[in-house]
């Protein structure tokens, strides 16, 4: 096995991992709103927050920024409420600010924040040279979302056949879906900020 | 509701860790040795090891990084200390590998004892060669080329 192929394989068990809730939570608040026909806004939108996290985690591990890991800590929950939140407000996005086209820049910007929580970990083990094995980590964790959405959009298009089929009365089941996600998430997630607040 | 909250006290725990360690393995072909270097979280470490002393981290690294020659062997590891950097504890092994590496079987099965998750990374440099190695839970040892 190459040293690339070692990296791509840790990145991709790690987010894979069931101890990766917080990061597979985040990305399943940010599907949440995508059908399948969506796919490409969906991949456009993980592809941003992947973007986000890996200029972090590269910034952080060149020792160019310092984070502290409680704040890092406190602020991943709140970008996943953050992303409920908008989940649950922006009901058209046709109709949204910018034609609702900010989800990727939004996704980018947590995306950052995300990064810099595996930053703490990965700073201290890689040493020069980095450049390989955080390449390598970074594709990793990207396949390894790939496949979290792949997963996440065959368990969301399940649920609205299931919501269409036994409750069609409740209207839309997208609308239904984003609103049963988006809350869940969002009680998990604000009892993590409330754990982890560093005051 | 109840499995809802089981899902955020795990998320509360502990924030994402990183189960892993980083095996540097180069040889001195001067001294005929493997020289060792592991790379592992401290604390984590220290909750295996049992111990802070460089006795316990030794007999702790000694039994989960093996490496066994062409006949099956294993090749007596020496302990040439322990440095901490921050959070990171790096420690020092090496062994009598009159043959070179290539050909040697290689075990990291450190922390496994302790993580579901751990994986541990071997970057064995030799000659021309660098070759990584990966070893999660239940994996056998593997051969350098």
């Amino acid at each position: 096995m190459s040293e690339l192929q070692a990296f791509i394989t840790l990145g991709f068990r790690h987010i894979t991992d069931f101890e990766a809730m917080d990061h597979i939570l985040f990305l399943l608040v940010l599907a949440a709103i995508y059908r399948a026909r969506d796919w490409r806004n969906s991949l456009w939108v993980i592809s941003a927050f992947t973007v986000g996290h890996s200029v972090t985690l590269a910034l952080a591990v060149m020792g160019a920024v310092v984070v502290p890991a409680r704040l890092v800590e406190f602020l991943i929950p709140l970008t996943i409420v953050a992303t409920c939140v908008e989940n649950l407000f922006v009901r058209d996005r046709a109709y949204a600010w910018w034609g609702g086209r900010y989800r990727p820049v939004f996704a980018g910007v947590f995306g950052l924040v995300h990064g810099a929580g595996f930053a703490n970990y990965l700073r201290d083990l890689f040493v020069a040279p980095i450049a390989v094995p955080l390449f390598g980590f970074n594709v990793g964790i990207e396949l390894g979302q790939i496949v979290v959405l792949a997963l996440t959009a065959a368990a969301l298009a399940g649920f609205d056949r299931c919501v269409g089929a036994v409750a069609p009365r409740f209207g839309s089941p997208l609308r239904l879906r984003v609103v049963a996600v988006s809350v869940l998430v969002a009680v998990v997630a604000a009892r993590w900020a409330v754990e982890r607040s560093p005051w | 509701m109840r499995m809802l909250w089981a899902v955020g006290a795990a998320g509360a725990l502990v924030l994402h860790p990183l189960h892993t360690t980083l095996t540097q393995l180069s040889y001195d072909a001067g001294n005929r040795v493997a020289l060792i270097t592991i790379r592992a979280f401290a604390d984590d470490f220290h909750a295996a090891a049992r111990g802070v002393s460089d006795s316990a981290a030794f007999a702790y690294a000694a039994a989960g990084f093996t490496l066994t020659d062409r006949d099956g062997r294993g090749l007596a590891l020496e302990w040439c200390g322990v440095r901490r950097t921050g959070d990171l504890l790096w420690l020092c092994l090496r062994a009598p590998a009159p043959g070179g590496l290539a050909g040697l079987r290689v075990h990291a099965r450190l922390l496994f004892d302790r993580f579901e998750d751990q994986i541990n990374i071997v970057q064995a440099s030799y000659g021309a060669r660098r070759v990584s190695l990966l070893f999660s839970r239940g994996d056998l040892p593997q051969p350098l080329p």
